[in-house]
């Protein structure tokens, strides 16, 4: 039987263990908040910098902790970066427009319209992550893992056309498309030919159209 | 009448001068020798490294002392200039070697063998040079002098198809080609997809003669003849 002294003791343990849970979750949570603050503020600093890597000083400066945090929670500057990719890369890829009805001409339109505006946000960090990739077999994983994103985005916008030739060719097509809408390219005909927006996207639009084989007609 | 001094002294030729002029030319030809070396052992290392060696490392790899390479670059920003040029002197004369002649096919095969060429063997200095060019006025001139002279060879290979194109879009086409045919896009087939050269070819001539317009018919008669 329990007596009520017992039952107090219990009481008491089941309050402090509550507590203490408490606690370690309120750490852990600053600690995870930290951690976002120190990723989000490499981000920030590489694309500034791009391509040059930022130091942890600098890095702890604009996340507002110390460096010995920033080293808390990643063993080198290379893991820090290899965390900030995997953030990065679920917003350098959105998700395909919805296709279902549009024509070929309103496919490449989104498809261009999307593909340059990540350009645009995502360049300066790319080009950090090409130029520094070195012999890095996780950051040269992310860039492969990244192409094939861009890839099987490009896949499902143009499915129509690309349903009509055989499997080798559909592959060809598809590294071409990923490979004239890459972020250099984008980057190379406003900085080296002085396109603007508008310009670079009619140029890649009637790259694309020239690039895919005819659209089969709906039955 | 000439005294004997006078005509001593105006003689150029004597065996003592010939043997002094013949010291400073070995002199000169050593030095020559060694300010190469220097350039091949930092190309070499950046080629491996794809960072900027130290001059500690060049000096080593070059069998000379630091002091050598300061006596001829006056600081590692100088040798890298100096490197980017004769880097750019040997790609120019592996495209050259290839010249595109003949009809539409041979002349995008040539092209784009050229072009694999110097991305395959240039890849890992053209990403050491955009890498570490900073702020340096002179890098970037010289990645824009590469970026044209690819432009260049772009407008004369295709001239025939690109001839009769309205301007704006005949600049279309060329800026299009230029995005293809980039070091990064070669690396991508090569790393990323692990195609073979031959595999790799294949795709940008299929592009290339996707994007060109047709060729003209008399193009394609000279081509056959």
């Amino acid at each position: 039987m329990v007596s009520g002294q017992d039952r107090q003791h219990r009481g008491d343990d089941s309050m402090a263990r509550a507590g203490r849970a408490a606690k370690i979750d309120g750490r852990h949570l600053r600690s995870l908040r930290t951690r976002q603050r120190i990723i989000e503020a490499y981000l920030e600093l590489a694309a500034e910098m791009s391509p040059r890597i930022p130091t942890a000083a600098q890095i702890a400066d604009r996340a507002g902790c110390s460096a010995r945090s920033v080293f808390e929670r990643f063993p080198d500057i290379h893991s820090l970066q290899v965390a900030a990719v995997d953030h990065a890369v679920t917003l350098i890829i959105p998700p395909p427009p919805r296709r279902e009805g549009d024509d070929r001409q309103a496919r490449i339109h989104a498809q261009v319209e999307s593909r340059s505006r990540s350009c645009q946000i995502w360049l300066p960090l790319w080009r950090s992550l090409i130029a520094n990739q070195g012999e890095s077999a996780e950051l040269r994983q992310r860039v492969t893992r990244l192409r094939q994103g861009i890839i099987d985005r490009l896949s499902t916008m143009y499915e129509p056309e690309l349903s009509t030739v055989p499997e080798a060719e559909r592959l060809r097509l598809l590294i071409i498309l990923e490979a004239l809408t890459d972020s250099e390219s984008w980057a190379r005909m406003q900085e080296f030919f002085g396109l603007s927006s508008d310009e670079a996207r009619a140029t890649w639009r009637q790259a694309i159209d020239r690039l895919l084989p005819p659209t089969p007609a709906t039955p | 009448m000439t005294s004997a001094s006078s005509l001593t002294a105006a003689r150029p030729e004597g065996p003592a001068s010939s043997r002094s002029e013949e010291r400073i030319d070995r002199r000169r030809l050593r030095s020559a020798r060694t300010r190469q070396a220097i350039i091949e052992s930092y190309l070499a290392l950046a080629r491996e490294t794809q960072q900027i060696p130290t001059a500690t490392r060049i000096a080593e790899r070059a069998g000379c002392s630091v002091r050598s390479i300061f006596e001829r670059f006056a600081d590692l920003h100088a040798l890298r200039v100096a490197a980017t040029d004769f880097t750019f002197v040997q790609a120019a004369a592996q495209v050259l070697a290839h010249e595109p002649k003949g009809d539409r096919a041979s002349r995008i095969k040539v092209h784009v063998q050229s072009r694999a060429q110097v991305c395959e063997y240039w890849l890992p200095l053209w990403r050491a040079l955009i890498r570490n060019q900073g702020d340096s006025q002179e890098l970037k001139k010289r990645i824009e002098m590469v970026r044209e002279a690819i432009l260049k060879r772009i407008d004369m290979v295709y001239q025939p198809e690109l001839a009769d194109l309205p301007e704006h879009q005949r600049r279309q086409v060329l800026i299009t080609i230029d995005s293809l045919i980039d070091f990064e896009s070669w690396a991508h087939m090569r790393e990323g997809r692990g195609l073979t050269v031959e595999e790799a070819c294949a795709v940008w001539q299929y592009a290339i003669n996707r994007l060109l317009p047709p060729t003209p018919f008399l193009d394609a008669a000279a081509g056959r003849a």
